[in-house]
């Protein structure tokens, strides 16, 4: 192995080492929470809607549910994870090393994206268990849940580089990730709104995200899939140019 | 430790809590190899502004020849810092150039970061990491292969009487142990260059003499040593060389005797008190007073 592979490895290797001893918190809960939402949404509530597009209505948000575990968990593991160790001033021994601005930035995102990743798989894992979920478009699936994990990983890194105090980072994830996320369509389909809502659900960025994932979970998407694709590629790439140029500008990192 | 060789001087063994290291008798030949390389740190005009307009630097130029044991002293607020940060990355000079063994420290820094080790004021430990873990992945962020950093942290926790608590979160560690442990990490990755930032501030009396017999024993290995530190009598028993820096400049240079002579006082500490304007503090004025 190069040095600059093992400093990349070391530097993941944190990210994954601390997801991994608070494992109760950062995949007991978002596994937890999943399992609520199934069995409030799905079971108890499911049993009263019709099937919705053709599927019941508990296959219709696992898609969402998983695309949600992948997102919140990138996002939430990579802005803590940076501003904590900014807190403690951690980072410094980071900072500090002979690593490039490309591998700390590598490294940070990596540590949410593997862990949205975990629990996506666990959340796929266990709705596979409980219901019947297949999936339809394996290359359309692939990509978009890679995309999705690469764009909140990408966000999250950004709030926690950006961020001065907790509440920078609660703020960002209560007052609008979780209701870009919740009004995005995890647990309905926009086609059943009334108007303004329809509309308006379309110019949320997540809900290409969702239908997307849906669409290569069971099929059915109310977006153009190529066109969602190259706009979350694009978002994606964005947020990591920004990120990268943070990184070397040493933006509230390097005093 | 040895606790019978003196506080100033270089003991036959070096110890760290109750572990005994051998000296190195192939220390002084190596010492005086030093000679023809280039400093250990060069640091010419250089100028820090904070975003605020707070000018932390105001043209520092410093040059410490390698195999030195330097001293930085200064009150709070001085520049000691904001000069360290500077010259391992942490914060990014206005203008000016740091050359670290002739590596720059600022655009091509990697060099220059691999030959430094920092043991910073603060006890910045990662509280998510074990102690065995905290110099393992030092020396991964610093590219060493796995076998070298096995070897290297079994050597370190053997020295700093660490290996009883290697499976320890760093948190939950005393403050000494956490000090040992912050100046075995910035060894970890064998730097050239050590920099220690107040590194006995707070540390009982046992430790703060266990923490000078090592550092003085790898400086007389050939590892050159940057101390800043706010006890006179720290810089005066470890110091070859003393900088006194004020107000983000270099104001004086030179031996605790030279800097006292040009001052025109009897001891380091009043050529301190002299700097800082607080000469009524003087312990020899106020004995001549009181006598």
């Amino acid at each position: 192995m190069t040095a600059a592979q093992i400093r990349l490895l070391s530097l993941t290797r944190r990210e994954v080492t601390r997801f991994m001893k608070i494992k109760r918190q950062t995949l007991g809960a978002p596994l937890l929470e999943t399992f609520l939402y199934m069995s409030v949404f799905g079971a108890a509530l499911g049993s009263r809607i019709d099937k919705l597009h053709g599927v019941d209505y508990v296959v219709f948000i696992v898609p969402g549910l998983i695309m949600m575990g992948w997102a919140m968990n990138a996002f939430t593991n990579n802005s803590s994870s940076i501003l904590q160790q900014k807190f403690q001033r951690a980072i410094d021994e980071q900072l500090s090393s002979p690593a490039s601005p490309l591998e700390l930035l590598l490294a940070f995102s990596l540590g949410g994206f593997l862990r949205g990743m975990l629990v996506a798989a666990l959340t796929f894992a266990a709705a596979a268990v409980l219901v019947d979920v297949g999936v339809a478009h394996v290359l359309v699936l692939v990509p978009a849940l890679l995309l999705v994990g690469l764009f909140f990983s990408q966000l999250g890194v950004l709030i926690g580089v950006r961020a001065e105090q907790f509440d920078d980072v609660s703020f960002y994830q209560t007052f609008v990730l979780q209701p870009l996320i919740f009004l995005g369509g995890v647990f309905y389909s926009a086609s059943l709104l009334p108007e303004p809502f329809r509309t308006l659900t379309r110019l949320d960025p997540v809900y290409y995200m969702i239908n997307l994932v849906r669409y290569g979970f069971i099929g059915y998407t109310e977006t153009n899939v190529g066109v969602s694709l190259a706009l979350l590629c694009a978002a994606a790439l964005g947020l990591l140019a920004v990120n990268y140029r943070l990184f070397v500008s040493g933006y509230r990192l390097r005093a | 430790m040895d606790r019978a060789a003196p506080p100033g001087g270089i003991p036959a063994t070096g110890m760290i809590g109750r572990v005994r290291v051998p000296s190195d008798p192939a220390a002084a030949p190596r010492l005086a190899t030093l000679a023809g390389l280039e400093p250990a740190l060069r640091v010419t005009e250089l100028v820090k502004r904070y975003p605020t307009g707070t000018e932390a630097l105001k043209g520092v130029s410093l040059e410490i020849p390698a195999g030195e044991f330097f001293g930085l002293l200064g009150p709070n607020g001085a520049g000691k810092s904001t000069l360290i940060h500077c010259a391992t990355g942490l914060a990014r000079p206005t203008s000016g150039d740091i050359r670290v063994f002739g590596h720059d420290a600022v655009h091509h820094y990697r060099d220059a970061r691999l030959a430094v080790g920092l043991a910073p004021q603060d006890l910045n430990l990662d509280w998510f990491l074990t102690v065995e873990e905290t110099l393992d992945y030092h020396g991964g962020y610093f590219g060493m292969p796995r076998k070298e950093r096995r070897e290297r942290t079994r050597e370190l926790l053997e020295i700093f009487s660490l290996t009883g608590k290697r499976d320890d979160r760093t948190r939950t560690l005393s403050g000494g142990m956490k000090r040992r442990l912050v100046l075995a990490r910035a060894l970890m990755h064998r730097p050239r260059l050590l920099i220690l930032d107040e590194p006995t501030a707070g540390v009982d009396v046992e430790l703060r003499l266990e923490l000078w017999h090592y550092v003085q024993r790898i400086n007389a290995e050939a590892t050159t040593i940057l101390l800043t530190t706010h006890y006179l009598e720290e810089a005066e028993q470890l110091c070859s060389r003393i900088a006194f820096i004020n107000e983000g400049e270099i104001v004086a240079e030179g031996t605790g005797r030279e800097l006292a002579a040009r001052y025109g006082v009897a001891s380091l500490e009043d050529a301190y008190l002299e700097l800082v304007g607080r000469n009524e503090l003087s312990r020899t004025r106020l004995a001549a007073d009181a006598s």
